[in-house]
């Protein structure tokens, strides 16, 4: 990937398709290192399972017999001398408190750190796409604070839904006003 | 051309030479594996200095005919077994990209 916007779309999409309904995405960032931090409450992964997903040849797809999304983010932090973990309860074993979390650290400084581009971008599209799923967005950086869950957005909002193109743009403004607040 | 041509007129290493016979068509050079995915076609020799798990994955996605591997860079030998089993072809050569992919394109 290009932008580490798109691992993080990517990987989010793992947990769409895992049914969850809240999808938490925190970015956290101090001077020189970038913490990006998926995590959700869908069906999860059986152990077995779980120690194969950094493997490419692992994928849920039946279409074809390699999946990249997990290897490719786990790369994009390790080439940065970063560090990639992933931890997931299945709800055949954990009814009350499944889901998975995928977490990777990148050294900022590092020569071969992916631009993380652009993530308002991945988060709009992730909330139009699924509109129904709680979407909690954090990005904390040094003396800054960028948030957005959208359980308060439908508070607000009653019964309009959320991918209207008015709301959409909203969204994507609200964010945008946030990143350039000092 | 075949894999088994490619790699006596070009005096490439054979690391995995999974199908020798494999007809190689164009020449694909990349290094950001996503990247490579959507691009290299079927056939091409991919030339690269990615020597992760994940360069088999892509030269199998993408249906490389053979990956080259330039400036003389070594794989591991998991990464040896996975492409074996995958049937990946791949070489080796000490040149660097460019000019790996300027004697290729002279002998294909």
């Amino acid at each position: 990937m290009k932008e580490l916007s798109l691992n993080i779309l990517d990987i989010a999409k793992n947990s769409v398709k895992a049914g969850a309904d809240t999808v938490e995405i925190a970015l956290t960032e101090t001077e020189d290192q970038l913490e990006i931090r998926i995590s959700d409450n869908g069906c999860g992964m059986t152990p077995e399972f779980l120690a194969s997903v950094t493997d490419p040849f692992t994928t849920t797809r039946t279409t074809r017999k390699v999946g990249l999304g997990i290897p490719l983010f786990k790369l994009a932090s390790e080439q940065t001398g970063g560090t990639f973990h992933i931890e997931s309860r299945d709800q055949a074993a954990h009814p009350k408190d499944h889901g998975t979390v995928t977490a990777a650290t990148f050294m900022k400084n590092h020569l071969d750190f992916t631009p993380l581009g652009d993530v308002i971008s991945s988060v709009v599209t992730l909330i139009q796409a699924d509109p129904d799923i709680r979407w909690v967005y954090t990005h904390t950086m040094p003396g800054k604070e960028v948030r957005l869950d959208t359980n308060e957005l439908k508070a607000v909002l009653g019964d309009v839904p959320l991918n209207i193109p008015e709301v959409i743009a909203w969204i994507t403004d609200y964010l945008r006003e946030q990143y350039e607040t000092a | 051309m075949t894999v088994q041509d490619l790699i006596s007129r070009c005096h490439f290493t054979p690391v995995v030479l999974a199908d020798p016979e494999r007809e190689v068509s164009g020449c694909y050079v990349g290094d950001l594996l996503s990247w490579v995915m959507g691009r290299a076609q079927a056939g091409n020799v991919w030339i690269t200095i990615m020597t992760n798990v994940n360069t088999v994955a892509v030269g199998s996605l993408a249906d490389v005919s053979a990956v080259v591997l330039a400036e003389g860079v070594t794989l591991e030998q998991p990464v040896i077994d996975c492409a074996e089993a995958r049937g990946v072809n791949i070489l080796s050569t000490d040149l660097p990209a460019y000019e790996t992919a300027v004697l290729v394109h002279s002998v294909i």
